[in-house]
Formats: structure tokens, sequence, C-alpha cells
């Protein structure tokens, strides 16, 4: 049994090609091959996305035939009416309308493909970005404690030994912290920077990074020290590969934004099968104290970006739709009633997305209650009635083929509410 | 009789003085240097501490020269942060945009949009062409405009705003008050991604971070409270009374208020909770702090009326300062206008009802009862632990001893809020000093890049290229958009990506390969030449990373480099690998045909000077040079 690490390491000396004394001749083959597709065995990848700063889930997905919002957003309020000013709601059932700047998503809700749900977040009622992002994340709403995140827990539960050291990747300059903890996972911004580079001097960095990943093996301690394997192991699988000149399939364009850049990444890792399993990527901007716009403006822009970020991806997909699910997710909500500077403050619940084959689309999930005061959580806000870790349990077992919400989302035994076909 | 035993005294007295004088000289032993003999370090370990702590980089002749006048005597040198800084100011001086207030930056770096709606209101771009004339046309016709305006794009006051904080860590004598500066911006930070208080950043650094680092708490809280980049960055600028709404309304229906529109940039019309929930979270009490949502809206209520003097804006103020300018000095103050420089405090935007507060009663008080909530929250016994125990974070490890934390929250208290105090009794502490927190503390990108500019003594005369690196390492300077400022632990720098830039950052500097970073690795070493790679390893390694134990490094690294013919075998492993993969991790330089020559002729290992710098990279990427 060759392990994990016993394998890439080999596999990276042999890239080097100086230090191979002992190393099984099979092995150093098997690493001159990892160019060729296919080596490690292509399995469905979960993407996720995290919105940073909270979205207005009710601007997102409009309850528009609800009067009290009307009333409590004299400004901010859109209609489905073809009538009304700006560009209406498009209208996905009677009750809920999409933000015209997400038309992107019309047809794949049409088509049963993009699921949502409304009154979804935490039990726990921090208005707190910080906590409320470190609680979805930790996967446990009243523990701080909990030193991983639910995704690096997801990894875990996967089941099967791989050599990938992709297994899961974060295109963001640091770790989330959905990835902190014991299996392995990677952080990166820019996939053709992923290598240690000596301008003008090939030769000079070859030596430089063998010196690195020696000293770092036997000198550093700790974070450094298990940092530093998988970033050579990834380096050395990386550099087989060609990662600079990708081009989207089926004409799929993607924003040139952050958002669009990090999913656009994530198909180039898929595309090239090195066994990404769980990606994550993030999307900023949704803190909309001030001016927040209607069909045009901030949120208007950012849930363009976000929608078309998530339509180039999948349209860039293409015969590999099966195996990808893409979840969106966002500390908290904001409050029902604008506040005074066309904005709206921290709430509690928001609506996320799902998109996918296997997700049970065409539908809002979720219960929301008409938005009378008396509804209202805290007498302000949208009521989270749908606990995050419901949703994120269920599109996490059913598309990794996972099973253990118990280790997935500790201190949690509620009900799955159906977002997936079964 | 008197006289007698005067005299007869005297001599002794004076004697004993003396020798009491001389040896406290001569052991220097203040409290500071007591605490790390207790705790069993040497001068030199201790120094290299302290310096690790409180500079963005040690050298040797740094710690030679505070070993020389003692570890007490060097930290009040550093507290006082009086030393003139030369050569600082003199690289300082091509910075032009630096020291502008807020009026004009507003003046000389005015927002795109605003140059546009004057452009268009001149006449010099006619409104209906801004979507038909193509880009590049219509860039040109609105830089053109700015040009004859006067006006400077806003990219160059930033530029310019980080290149001084580079040059300033680099350069300045009084590093602690850089390292402070840096410390309580990012306590209190604000950001340049938000478009509407980037241009107020600079000023903010400068005027009201930079004075109060060694203040008091307290003095800090209020000044942040009303600089323009606070009361912009989270939005308390526009906050308005909702009580005062309804009253204006009904005023306007029969008398207009001549001040009814003073100082409202943009249409205010309420309440906004985002600064009075984000003082209580980030700044003063800590999120377990014990407050609770109904505590967030009533001191909302409290900060209404906060915001910024109108006359400072692109347009002077317009109408309201027109308004504003009929009325005499007395007449404003008896109303309850508050001005102090930039801010304003405009009482006709403020809620004025009862509101409570953690229990505390506020009525009415105008401008002062928010100065009375900010020095309560700045005083509140949760204020002492939270920011204690994140001043220990950040100076001694990521897990400081509670203990430790304790004794300063008990300065923070009786000192009322001195953070000089606070540092004082955390460094005369033998818990600052334990073994445990010696090189504990993971450098952020910016103080690697920095603390290695120190290290090679190098001549930054492009300070934004080394920018690109530290934002390339996970760490963009002054543009965190969260409120929280950059996390300070180990787990948020160092990741697969940023460490693989880590090392690159190394490489490139050492070998001069950062634009307008100049650095000289021969007259580091007083160009001595060192005859073998081994011997430039324990050389350079010394002067990198002085009073460390470096043996494990050197013993790993010689082989590498001393191996007879490892030259070559890297040249042709590199030569096969490059024509494998094209020029995939490389720039357009590569394509230089260096690697035969050398491949043809193995040099011994040493002779080159890409090899030295090659060794100097390994040693600034190196794990140990990792900590400080």
């Amino acid at each position: 049994m060759i392990t994990r690490r016993g394998f890439l390491k080999a596999g990276g000396l042999a890239v080097f090609g100086i230090g191979l004394g002992g190393v099984p001749n099979f092995v150093a083959q098997a690493a001159a091959q990892i160019k060729a597709p296919g080596l490690f065995k292509r399995r469905k990848t979960l993407v996720c996305i995290f919105q940073r700063g909270a979205m207005d889930g009710l601007m997102a997905v409009t309850p528009f035939t609800d009067e009290h919002l009307r009333a409590a957003r004299p400004t901010l309020f859109m209609s489905a009416a073809k009538a009304s000013p700006g560009k209406p709601l498009i209208d996905l059932d009677g009750k809920f309308g999409l933000h015209p700047s997400m038309a992107g998503f019309a047809n794949v809700f049409k088509e049963g493909r993009l699921g949502i749900v409304h009154g979804i977040g935490s039990p726990n009622k921090t208005r707190s970005h910080f906590d409320a992002q470190d609680y979805m994340e930790s996967g446990t709403p009243f523990n701080k404690g909990t030193s991983s995140g639910w995704l690096n827990r997801a990894v875990g539960l996967l089941g099967h030994d791989t050599a990938t050291p992709f297994q899961a990747v974060s295109l963001t300059s640091s770790l989330p912290r959905s990835f902190y903890g014991d299996n392995p996972t990677l952080a990166l911004s820019n996939l053709s920077d992923f290598n240690i580079q000596v301008k003008g001097n090939p030769a000079g960095a070859n030596m430089a990074s063998q010196s690195f990943e020696d000293l770092y093996d036997q000198t550093a301690q700790g974070l450094l020290k298990e940092t530093s394997k998988d970033s050579f192991e990834a380096m050395n699988v990386l550099k087989k590969l060609d990662t600079k000149n990708y081009v989207p399939a089926n004409n799929a364009r993607y924003p040139n934004s952050a958002l669009g850049n990090s999913l656009k990444q994530i198909a180039q890792l898929i595309k090239m099968d090195v066994g990404l399993e769980v990606a994550f990527a993030e999307s900023g901007g949704w803190d909309t104290h001030f001016n927040q716009g209607t069909d045009t403006g901030i949120f208007a822009r950012n849930v363009n970006d976000l929608s078309e970020s998530i339509m180039a991806f999948w349209t860039d997909m293409g015969t590999l739709q099966d195996d990808v699910t893409v979840m969106t997710m966002t500390e908290f909500g904001r409050t029902v009633k604008q506040n005074g500077t066309g904005g709206t403050d921290h709430g509690r619940a928001s609506c996320n997305f799902i998109l996918g084959n296997d997700v049970l689309g065409g539908k809002v999930h979720g219960k929301m209650d008409a938005l009378a005061p008396e509804n209202l959580e805290d007498g302000r806000d949208l009521a989270v009635t749908t606990d995050f870790r419901s949703v994120f349990s269920e599109v996490a077992d059913k598309h990794l083929n996972i099973n253990k919400d118990g280790v997935l989302f500790p201190e949690w035994d509620g009900q799955h509410i159906g977002v997936m076909r079964t | 009789m008197r006289s007698i035993v005067k005299y007869f005294y005297s001599p002794f007295l004076a004697l004993t003085l003396l020798l009491c004088l001389s040896s406290f000289l001569a052991d220097k032993s203040g409290p500071i240097t007591q605490a790390y003999r207790k705790a069993g370090l040497t001068d030199r370990e201790a120094a290299l501490h302290l310096l690790n702590r409180f500079t963005f980089g040690a050298t040797t002749s740094d710690i030679d020269n505070l070993v020389k006048i003692g570890a007490d005597k060097w930290f009040a040198e550093q507290l006082k942060a009086n030393y003139p800084d030369k050569e600082l100011q003199e690289r300082l001086a091509a910075y032009d945009a630096i020291n502008l207030s807020n009026q004009q930056v507003n003046q000389k770096f005015p927002r795109a949009p605003q140059v546009l709606r004057q452009a268009i209101k001149e006449g010099h771009i006619h409104k209906d062409s801004i979507n038909k004339t193509d880009k590049k046309a219509y860039r040109e016709m609105l830089n053109s405009y700015m040009a004859q305006k006067g006006y400077r794009p806003q990219q160059e006051l930033y530029r310019q705003f980080i290149s001084q904080k580079i040059l300033r860590a680099t350069y300045s004598q009084n590093q602690l008050q850089e390292v402070l500066t840096d410390f309580w911006f990012n306590h209190f930070n604000v950001s340049l991604t938000k478009n509407d208080c980037a241009m107020y950043i600079p000023a903010y650094e400068r005027d009201v971070i930079r004075p109060n680092v060694f203040g008091k708490f307290s003095n800090l809280l209020l000044a942040t409270a009303k600089s323009p980049a606070m009361l912009f960055f989270l939005d308390n600028f526009t906050s308005v009374g909702n009580n005062q709404e309804k009253a204006q309304a009904t005023k306007q229906n029969n008398k207009p208020n001549a001040l009814g529109k003073v100082a409202q940039p943009k249409k205010a019309k309420g309440l906004n909770e985002n600064y009075a929930r984000e003082v209580m979270e980030l700044h003063t009490l800590g999120v377990d702090g014990g407050y609770t949502q109904e505590d967030v809206t009533q001191a909302a209520r409290v900060l209404t009326g906060w915001t910024i003097y109108p006359a400072i804006t692109f347009d002077g103020g317009g109408n309201a300062m027109k308004k504003l300018e009929q009325l005499s000095p007395s007449t404003l103050e008896k109303r309850g206008f508050v001005r102090e420089g930039d801010f304003w405090f405009t009482p006709n935007r403020h809620d004025n009802g009862i509101k409570i507060v953690l229990g505390h009663k506020f009525n009415g008080g105008g401008y002062q009862e928010g100065v009375a909530l900010l020095e309560m929250l700045a005083h509140h016994p949760s204020t002492a632990k939270f920011i204690c125990h994140k001043l220990a974070v950040r100076f001694v490890s990521d897990n400081p001893p509670q203990k430790l934390v304790d004794n300063m929250v008990k300065t923070f208290n009786s000192k009322d809020g001195s953070i000089t105090a606070i540092l004082q009794t955390m460094v005369a502490d033998p818990q600052f000093w334990t073994k445990e927190a010696l090189g504990e503390k993971t450098k952020s990108p910016f103080e690697l890049a920095i603390s290695a500019a120190r290290a090679l003594d190098a001549d930054v005369l492009q300070p934004y290229q080394l920018y690109t690196w530290i934002n390339k390492m996970g760490q963009k300077i002054y543009a965190y958009q969260a409120p929280t400022g950059f996390p300070d632990r180990a787990q948020y720098w160092i990741n697969t990506g940023a460490l693989l830039n880590r090392m690159n950052f190394g490489l490139a500097i050492a070998s001069g390969k950062i634009k307008g970073v100049k650095v000289d690795l021969a007259a580091l070493n007083n160009n001595h030449e060192p005859e073998s790679s081994e011997a430039a390893l324990a050389t350079y390694g010394n002067i990198i990373l002085p009073e460390r134990d470096l043996s494990k490094t050197i013993e790993r690294l010689t082989p590498l480099l001393t191996a007879p013919d490892l030259a070559e075998k890297v040249s042709k492993a590199a030569s096969k690998n490059t024509a494998e993969t094209g020029d995939d991790s490389l720039d357009m330089d590569t394509m230089v045909p260096k690697i035969k020559a050398k491949a043809n002729k193995p040099k011994p290992a040493f002779a080159s000077n890409a090899m030295l710098a090659q060794v100097v990279g390994v040693i600034i990427g190196a794990p140990e040079f990792q900590k400080r």
C-alpha cells in the first residue's frame, strides 16, 4: 500500500529527476504519467460560494405580493408588474420574483435545475458578520470553539482514499474557515502563479524549489510544515498541466470579477481531472447599508455578477453538468424595513441558490409568512424558518454521497426539506 | 553640631550614591531588563525579542545598538518616538499628496463621477456622448478636462499613500510608532475598497491614528468616531434621527428651515445602525461584551447628527455652506452645532429623544451625549479585556497567557486606558518573555516584505513594487473590506498558495528581480566574497537571521548546495522540464538561453552571484524567516 503522501512525494522527486534512489520503478512511471488525463478518478464536485457581507434575500428573491414589504421599503421595493418603473422582477411562481439583474437564472429555474431556499439562516441570532460567518462555516452555530470547518469535515466523510492534493480547493487568497481542519485542503488565488519561480532562471527555480521542499519538511513545524507539504504536492501536479491557456467551452463568458475568475479556475481544475471534489469561492460587497439601489445600483451589480459567474460556469461545464452542484450561502439577511439611508441593516434570514441536475429546482423552498410585524423575528427581520444545516447537509449528502450528518453538523438532528431529488 | 555631622557624613553619602549610580548604570537594569533576566534570557536574546515584537525587522546592528543602550532605555526612546528620521523624510519628499488635508484631496483628486458631472455642467463633455463615443475617445476627453483643471487621478493618491506606509515601516527610526499605527489602523479598520470613504483614508492614518497611538484609548476612539474616513466607512455620516425626520417634515410644511439640508451629501432620511454596532463589537466591548440588538439601535440614535463638515467636499459644500455661512459662529453654537476640523455635528439631524444604552440613559444632550456614550464604551470593563487581549495577541503570541492579559487589564483600568502604560506593563512582565513566545508570531506578508528589505538593507526606490508582492502573498494593505481588519493569527496568513508566494518573494528580492528595490548582497558582508556556498549559508544566515540557531537549516541546505554535480543535474532536469512545459511557470525573459551555458560548464557551485542570490533567497523564504 502506497500512502498518499508517499506516492506524491516520490512523484515530486521524479519530476526533479534527482534523489531517486530507492523509489520503486512503477511509482516513478506513475508519476511520469501525471500529465496524462484520468490519473485521478473524476468524481462529483460540490462548489460552494460564500456571499460575504449578508445578502438581502428579500431583494434577490422578492415576495412581491406582500403588502407589508411594499410598505416597509418605500424606495427599495420592486414589483413584477410590467408597468412598474425600472425593470420588473422576473415572476417565478406568482409569489416570488427574481431580481431582473439575475435574468441568467430564469431559464435554469424553469428547467428545474435551480432551486431557491427562502427563509434560510442560522438558529443563532447574532447579527455580527464575523460571528455569523464563523458559525456558518464551522457548522456549529452555538459553539465558537469548533476548530474545523464543515467542508473540511465533508472531505473527511468522502470515504475514499485519494492521492490527489486537489480534493478540496478554495480559490481565495486565504484559507476560508469552512476549510479549516485535519483533512488536507488548498487555497490558491491564481493557478498559473502556483509555482516556485525565478525570473529568467528556471534552473535556479528548480534548485530553490528542491531546497524549500526539503527545508520545510525537515526544519519547519506545525502549520508551516503541513501547509508546505500540500503546497509542493499540488505544485508538482500542476507543473505537468497547462494552466495558462484555458479556453472555456460552449462560448461561456465569465465576468472579469473575483468570482468569475474563481469559478473559471474551478472549471479548469475539474476538466484537468485533478480529483477536485469540494471547491470554494467568495463574493463580496453584500453589506448594503447605504443606497443599495433597485434594478440598478450596487445590489443589482452584485447579483448580476453572481448569476452571470455561476451561469458561465454552468455553460462551461457542458457535458459535465451532472458532476457538479453549485450552492450559495450568506451569513444572514437584512432588515425588512429599509433604513434611513437607502439601504438595509443586519437582519436574520436570507435566501440561497442551488444549481445542479440533482436539485429539485424550479421551486422556492422553505416557508415564508406574510411580513406583518408580528411574524418578524425581533419585530424587524425575516424569520429563519429553515436551518442552514438542513440544506447544506442535504446538498452535500446527495451530491457527494456522504451520510453522516452527525459528523458534518454535530449538535444538529433536524430534517432535510427536500431540495434535492431523491 | 549640625554642620559637623554634615561634614562627617557627606563624603560617605556621596560615595555610596556614586557606587549605587555606577552599578545602576552598568547593568541598566530597569523593570524590562529585570523581567527578561527573571525569565532566563540573555541580553542579546532579549534584544532580538524586543525588536521582533516592536519593529518591522531586526538586524545585527539593531541588536548591538539595543544591547548597548539597554532594553529599558530603548523602549522608553521608542515610546517617545522623537527621532528626527532624516533619511525617511528625504525619501518621503517625493510624495506630494500624502500631506494634503481632506479638503485639498477632494479638490485635487476628485472622484471620477464628480469630475464627469462638472465636465458636463461646464459643457466640456456632452451628456449624450458618454455612451455613444467609444471608450478611448471618451477617456481622452475626460483626461484632457482633468489636466486642464489640474485634477489628478485618485489612483495616484492611493499609490503615494501605500508607498509611504512601506517607506515608513522600512526606514523610520521610530519603529514602535509605525508598528502601533499599523495595529490601531487595523483595529479601527477602514478600507480603500469603499469608494465614498477611500479619499479620506490618508488623512485618517496621518491625523487620527498616528498622533494618538501612545495616548489614551478613549482619545483614539473619539478621534476615529469623528473622522470622515470612519463616518463614511461605517455610514454614520448619513444617519438621521427618526423623530427628527418627522419633526422636520412638519416644520418644513410651515416654514422652510434654513438649516434643514445642511451637511446632507446624499439624501438622508433616517437611522443607520452600522457604526453603532461595529463600535461595540469591534472597537470596544467585543462581540461577547454584553450588548444586545436593542443597545445597537439605541446607540445609533445617540450618534445621529455626527457627520462631516460640508465645506471639505468637492463642491465646497454647495448651498449647504452658503446657508451656513450666513449664520454667525455664536448662533451656530447656540443652536448646538459643533465643528472640529472636518467633523460636524448637526443638531437638526440628531435624535433628541430618550435612549438607553447598556443601562445608561441619554437624554437629548446633542453632541455631548455621543461623546458620553463613547467615553462610557471606552471605560467599560469588557473593553479593557478586549483591547488588552488583542494587544497581547499582537505583541506576545497568538494565544497569550491569560495572567499577562489580566495584568494589562489592571493597568488599563488604573491608568485610564493609557496605551503607553499598558505596553509598559506588558513588557515588564516575565510572561512577556517566556521561551514559548520567542519567535512564535508568524509574520504577516507586510511584515515579511519589510523585514526582508530591512535585513538586506535594500534601497527601496519604488515601494509600490513591494506592495504588489505583499498583495500577492495575501495582504492587500488598506483594502481589507470588512471592518474587522486583518485577522492576527498564523492560520490566516499561511496557506498553500500564500506560502509558495512567500518563497518566490524571497527569491525575487534577493536576486534583485523586484523593480526599484535595490539589493547589494556583497556590501552586506562588507564586500567579502564567501568562499563556498557553505560559507555563504553561514555568513548570510547570520546576517539575515541574527541570534537564531540555524544549524538545522544549514545542515539541510548544505548538501543541496554543495553536491559536486548538482548544478549540472539541476540544470539538466530544468531544461528538460522547460522543454516539456514551455514557459509555463516563467516570465518572458526566460527565453534567454542561459541554461545550456551553465549545464555545459558547471562552475564550482558557488562562483556566481546568482548562486549567492539563490542562497539568500532561500533563507528569506525559509521557515525561520516567516516567524518573528
